[in-house]
């Protein structure tokens, strides 16, 4: 391994007895020939079966660069750069505490230059209890942040609900996260490809994943406190108003919109614009001409009070005439 | 030395390797290079393999296993005879240079993050948030601090205990009834700490591209702005003194001298040569020249002289530079991420 490789790092997330522990033991003991190094929390669950294993002790904190949401995870810092100094694994695993909010690890792998040369985040991975995740979401913001952030959500104990009340649950998950791939097992036995391995934040994989937009008509019957919305567009994006108007937004709404991702079709630009970011965060780039067909622009957001921002009709506005 | 470097001819417009490279001795050491220090005219680098490197007057290797995992941490012991080490195995231990090893401590599922040397045969090494400092007598205290010690260094006379974590760094001193806390504050997180030779100035790393320092005496800020990058090494350099750090396009020195340091002053920059960052710096005692190492894998030499030109060490591109040490008497080393180094005795030219 070479300074130039990037370790690709997974995070684990989801409630206490939800199966993490289960899932992340899975992970690591099938014959896949590949060493991963573990990440966990003082409060974890024990019994992890790994030989290097490393205790975390949450410590967030703000970055003096100005954006009031930009709090990272000063432990990470110092374990992944502590871990890069050895290279005799092939992967890491971040177990978060079941109560943890995942902003923070994210934007880790964002903000330090350290943590972003030697790692990339691969994806997160939220492991939810398809029979208590209501009582969850109603009693804990943190439930609804761990499904907004992750781009899989495992619905475990499926073959401990029937088959309304995972399609409930599947509703409720889809109304706050309409991007995640939902993945379905019984005591998290899945096939790793579908947990490790996905490389969910690169730009080439916004590409590859259509938002799910069923939410847009779904009649759901709970108020969710994290929603998202999708937007379209068919018409051709004025680059300056939209930077201007997507700048505004993220300026002042930072900390409730917590992912953002978007194909855009700028005006004069043959290639594909593609983003996705964290709260403020957000990276950008040309990524590939537009196939063949209609360039319809599409923008995800999922956060808190969204229906206050105006972001249709800002979106709308940003359409060439 | 000095003379010998000036009349080697690879100046900044030259081509190809340097004398300096073609006469010097390279190696794959197969691990990532954490630090290195000089041990009289012995080179010691530690390794993420968990193995101290010596590199003897000679430029002959000896390497040790000391640690099972990584060495996270590593500084040389006053008087030269070894040094300490920290480890990811939780192991705090003395190494000397013939690869003997006392182990001064063991801490369950911890890791050694950093570790100290000072006078009076004290030490110190820290484990999260606690710093433990042994004393004189072999008293251990339990120093506690409110998050993760990210960096220790004891003053000159070693009745100091800088300790960096975020929000600021905690001084300890030592006083009839033990060790007593001051707090210098300063918002962020600060990654490591170093006394001013004199010991009138403390001054920490912080995770935004930027140095704090504080004037001890009234704890006036001292503001080291204006990194495009993190400041991950440093030196202090000859009599002024200077401190000399990583983290620009040339090799940054802000000048300690005066009552008021580097306060309204500018740093004195060297080194110029690539369009690359400075990832290492090193010194030399007593010698007023300064060696950097880029990240596009170079190590130029530079006089401490607004004037000087800049001399190419080594040429030749490579990883990113991470390590470099010289000793006082002219013998250099420089390794890269990914564990390539380069052995070369300047006092021969």
């Amino acid at each position: 391994m070479t300074a130039s490789t990037q370790v690709p790092v997974t995070v684990l997330s989801g409630f206490l007895g939800a199966g993490k522990t289960t899932l992340l033991n899975r992970i690591l003991t099938e014959q896949h020939g590949r060493r991963y190094a573990v990440i966990v929390n003082e409060f974890g669950e024990t019994g992890i079966d790994n030989e290097l294993v490393v205790d975390a002790d949450e410590e967030i904190f703000e970055m003096n660069n100005g954006c009031i949401c930009c709090t990272v995870r000063g432990d990470l810092i110092r374990i992944l750069g502590g871990l890069m100094k050895r290279r005799d694994f092939d992967g890491i695993i971040i177990e978060t505490t079941g109560m943890a909010d995942p902003a923070p690890v994210a934007q880790t792998f964002f903000v330090d230059d350290d943590v972003a040369a030697r790692t990339r985040l691969d994806a997160i991975v939220t492991v939810v209890d398809a029979v208590n995740l209501a009582t969850h979401l109603n009693e804990a913001h943190e439930a609804a942040e761990q499904i907004a952030f992750a781009d899989v959500i495992l619905l475990n104990k499926t073959d401990l609900a029937d088959a309304a009340a995972i399609a409930a649950v599947e509703a409720r998950i889809r109304t706050i996260n309409p991007y995640a791939k939902i993945v379905h097992s019984a005591r998290c036995a899945v096939p790793l490809d579908q947990v490790i391995g996905l490389d969910a934040f690169s730009l080439e994989r916004v590409l590859a994943v259509e938002p799910d937009f069923l939410t847009s008509d779904h009649d759901h019957e709970h108020e969710e406190e994290i929603t998202s919305v999708s937007l379209a567009a068919d018409q051709p994006l004025d680059p300056n108003r939209f930077e201007f108007w997507f700048g505004q937004i993220i300026q002042r709404f930072g900390t409730d919109i917590l992912r953002a991702k978007g194909i855009l079709n700028l005006a004069g630009e043959d290639w594909r614009y593609v983003m996705q970011g964290v709260h403020m965060l957000i990276e950008a780039n040309f990524l590939g001409p537009w196939p063949p067909g209609p360039r319809i622009s599409k923008l995800v957001f999922i956060g808190r009070n969204l229906d206050t921002m105006d972001l249709e009709g800002g979106f709308k506005a940003c359409q060439v005439d | 030395m000095s003379g010998g470097l000036t009349l080697d001819p690879s100046t900044l417009s030259g081509s190809g390797p340097t004398q300096i490279e073609l006469n010097a001795r390279h190696m794959d050491i197969g691990a990532v290079p954490v630090l290195g220090a000089a041990l009289g005219e012995t080179i010691a680098l530690a390794c993420g393999d968990g193995q101290m490197r010596f590199f003897a007057r000679d430029g002959n290797m000896s390497a040790y296993q000391v640690h099972r995992g990584a060495i996270l941490s590593m500084v040389v012991l006053p008087g030269e005879e070894g040094v300490l080490t920290g480890g990811d195995d939780g192991r705090f231990l003395r190494v000397s240079s013939d690869g003997t090893v006392t182990e001064l401590s063991a801490h369950q599922r911890g890791w050694v993050d950093h570790v100290a040397a000072g006078k009076c045969g004290r030490i110190a090494c820290s484990v999260g948030r606690v710093a433990n400092l042994h004393d004189e007598d072999r008293h251990v205290h339990a120093l506690e601090h409110p998050s993760t010690v990210a960096g220790l260094a004891f003053d000159a006379k070693g009745k100091r205990l800088a300790v960096a974590h975020y929000g600021g760094v905690t001084v300890w001193s030592k006083e009839k009834r033990g060790w007593k806390p001051s707090t210098l504050k300063w918002a962020g997180s600060h990654t490591g700490v170093t006394f001013s030779p004199d010991g009138r100035f403390v001054i920490s790393m912080m995770q935004e591209n930027a140095l704090h320092g504080w004037r001890l005496r009234d704890k006036a800020d001292l503001r080291m702005s204006g990194y495009p990058s993190k400041v991950k090494s440093w030196a202090w350099a000859a009599d002024l003194p200077w401190l000399i750090t990583s983290g620009a396009d040339q090799a940054i020195l802000w000048p300690f001298d005066g009552v008021k340091g580097p306060m309204g002053r500018s740093p004195l920059q060297l080194c110029w040569s690539v369009p690359s960052l400075v990832t290492a710096v090193a010194a030399v005692p007593g010698r007023e020249i300064v060696f950097a190492g880029f990240a596009t894998g170079q190590v130029v030499f530079s006089e401490i002289d607004a004037m000087a030109e800049p001399r190419m060490v080594k040429r030749s591109a490579g990883a990113p530079v991470t390590v470099l040490t010289c000793t006082p008497g002219g013998r250099l080393l420089a390794a890269d991420e990914d564990g390539r180094t380069m052995w070369a005795d300047l006092s021969a030219i």
